[in-house]
C-alpha cells in the first residue's frame, strides 16, 4: 500500500494539543527519570528572519544508559520506567521552544543525539533532524552525523550555555540552513 | 521486531513549495535533505505517548440542547501500515472547523460564527483492528485570507503516531463530490491523482443505525512494519 500524503499541519493547531508539561521529560507519571537533567532551548527562524509562534516540535531520545523505550531496543527491558523519550513543546511568542530533559546516553554505535521534528503551517511535511551536543564524544563516527556534508555538520551541534543548559536554534531555509534528512 | 522504512514515491507525496501558497518559500528546506540509513534511533520511537497527553475520545458532536450546528457525520477510519496490517493501539489527535468554517483557535478570525457547542478536537487510540471512530460535524469550507487566496474544502486534519519515529504523520482527509476539492492547492501538491484520491473519504450509503448521521469510511496508511517475529506453535 502506498502511505498516506503527508499535508501541512495548517495554522489551527488546537492549543490544547501542547499539554502542560508535555515539554518537560524528566518527569514521567509523577515519578522522576534517571540521569542528569538538561535544559534545551532555541528559536525557529524561517528565511526572512520572521519570528514563528505555535511551531510544534518534538523529540524522541534514549534514556541516560543510551536504551530507547521501545520493544526494537535489544536492551529495553532494562530501559528506565520513569523515562517516556518522547516530548512536545509548541514556540512562543519570541519564537522560542524549551524542553527539560534528561542528558541522553550513547545508544550502541552513535553518539549522544536527540531527534526532532518540526510541524507548521506552511511545511508540507514534517522536518526531521538531529541535535548532537558540542561536546558529546563520538561524533566524529557517528553514523548519521557523517551523512551531513562536512561543512553543515556544526549546525546540528547544540551549544553549550550553562553546567545543564544547551541552545539549539534551528533555521528552516537559507543562510545557515539548519540539515534535515530524507526519511 | 524489525521494521522496514521503505523509501516514498516522491509522486504519492506533496510538493514542499506549493505554487499560490505564499508562505512554503519561506519555511522549506532549499539544500537537498541529508539522506541516511535508519538506524535503532529513527526505526524505535514512543508508544506511550498517551500517558504524557490528555485523550479525549471521538464523540466531539454533543448531545441534546449542546449538539454542536451542522450536519452529523460519522466516520469509521482504518490506521494500517504499507503491508496492509492494521495500527493498534496508534495516538490520533484529529481536528477540524466548525460546520461554518470556523475553527475554535485565537488564530481564527471572525469570517465566521463560532459555536459554543463545537471545538473541534478528538484525541483518542486506535483498537487493535487499526480502527477508531468519530462522532462529528461536517466542517465547513473556508477562505484562505492572503492574496489571490482560495477557499480550502471541507476537511478533517490528523495527526497520527505509528510504531517508530519514521512513521509519524500528519496528513488531511477530505470528503467525496465536493466541487472546492477540485481547486484545493494543499491536496493537489500530491502529484499522483491516485494517492489525492487516497486522501478522499468514501461515502456508505444509508443503514439502520445511525440514522441521523451521514457515514464515511477512511483509511489511513502508516510506514514501515513492526513484524512480529515468527513463534512456534
Amino acid at each position: 500500500m502506498i502511505p498516506t500524503g503527508e499535508a501541512t499541519l495548517g495554522p489551527f493547531f488546537p492549543p490544547r494539543y501542547v499539554d502542560k508539561g508535555a515539554n518537560d521529560l524528566t518527569v514521567f507519571e509523577g515519578r522522576q527519570a534517571t540521569g542528569e537533567a538538561i535544559e534545551i532551548h532555541g528559536r525557529v527562524i524561517q528565511d526572512d528572519g520572521q519570528v514563528l509562534e505555535n511551531l510544534i516540535v518534538e523529540i524522541w531520545q534514549p534514556d541516560a544508559g543510551g536504551i530507547f523505550r521501545h520493544p526494537a531496543d535489544p536492551r529495553h527491558a532494562q530501559a528506565d520506567p520513569n523515562f517516556l523519550g518522547w516530548g512536545r513543546a509548541a514556540t512562543d511568542a519570541q519564537g522560542r521552544y524549551l524542553f527539560r530533559t534528561i542528558q541522553p546516553g550513547a545508544p550502541e554505535g552513535r553518539a549522544p543525539h536527540i531527534n526532532v521534528m518540526l510541524m507548521f503551517s506552511g511545511l508540507m511535511r514534517i522536518l526531521k533532524t538531529t541535535l548532537y551536543f558540542e561536546v558529546g564524544a563520538g561524533n566524529e563516527s557517528d553514523p548519521v552525523l557523517s551523512c551531513v556534508p562536512s561543512g553543515r555538520r556544526g549546525l546540528l551541534l547544540a551549544k553549550k550555555q550553562g553546567p545543564n543548559r544547551y541552545c539549539f536554534d534551528i533555521r528552516l531555509c537559507g543562510d545557515g540552513e539548519t540539515p534535515f534528512f530524507d526519511d | 521486531m524489525n521494521t522496514v522504512i521503505e523509501p516514498r514515491d516522491e509522486r504519492s507525496q506533496p510538493a514542499r513549495i506549493v505554487a499560490g501558497y505564499p508562505q512554503t518559500p519561506w519555511r522549506n528546506p532549499r539544500q537537498p535533505l541529508v539522506k541516511r540509513q535508519p538506524t535503532l534511533s529513527e526505526l524505535s520511537g514512543p508508544l506511550e505517548v498517551a500517558k504524557r497527553v490528555k485523550l479525549l475520545g471521538g464523540d466531539i458532536a454533543g448531545y441534546g440542547e449542546h449538539q454542536a450546528i451542522g450536519q452529523l457525520i460519522h466516520l469509521r477510519v482504518r490506521v494500517l501500515d504499507e503491508d496492509g496490517a492494521p495500527v493498534g493501539g496508534a495516538m490520533v489527535e484529529m481536528w477540524q472547523a466548525n460546520s461554518a468554517g470556523r475553527y475554535s483557535h485565537p488564530n481564527d478570525d471572525d469570517h465566521a460564527p463560532p459555536d459554543q457547542n463545537f471545538h473541534g478536537a478528538a484525541r483518542l487510540l486506535t483498537d487493535q483492528s487499526g480502527s477508531f471512530e468519530l462522532r462529528t460535524v461536517k466542517p465547513g469550507a473556508y477562505p484562505v485570507p492572503t492574496k489571490d487566496g482560495w477557499w480550502r474544502p471541507p476537511h478533517l486534519h490528523f495527526s497520527l503516531f505509528g510504531k517508530v519515529w519514521l512513521s509519524r504523520l500528519v496528513t488531511q482527509m477530505y470528503f467525496p463530490g465536493e466541487p472546492l476539492n477540485m481547486q484545493d492547492r494543499i491536496l493537489n501538491a500530491v502529484p499522483d491523482v491516485a494517492a489525492r484520491e487516497s486522501m478522499i473519504a468514501r461515502y456508505l450509503p444509508p443503514a439502520a443505525e445511525p440514522y441521523n448521521a451521514l457515514v464515511f469510511e477512511h483509511r489511513i496508511v502508516l510506514r514501515g512494519r513492526a513484524a512480529t517475529p515468527a513463534q512456534p506453535p
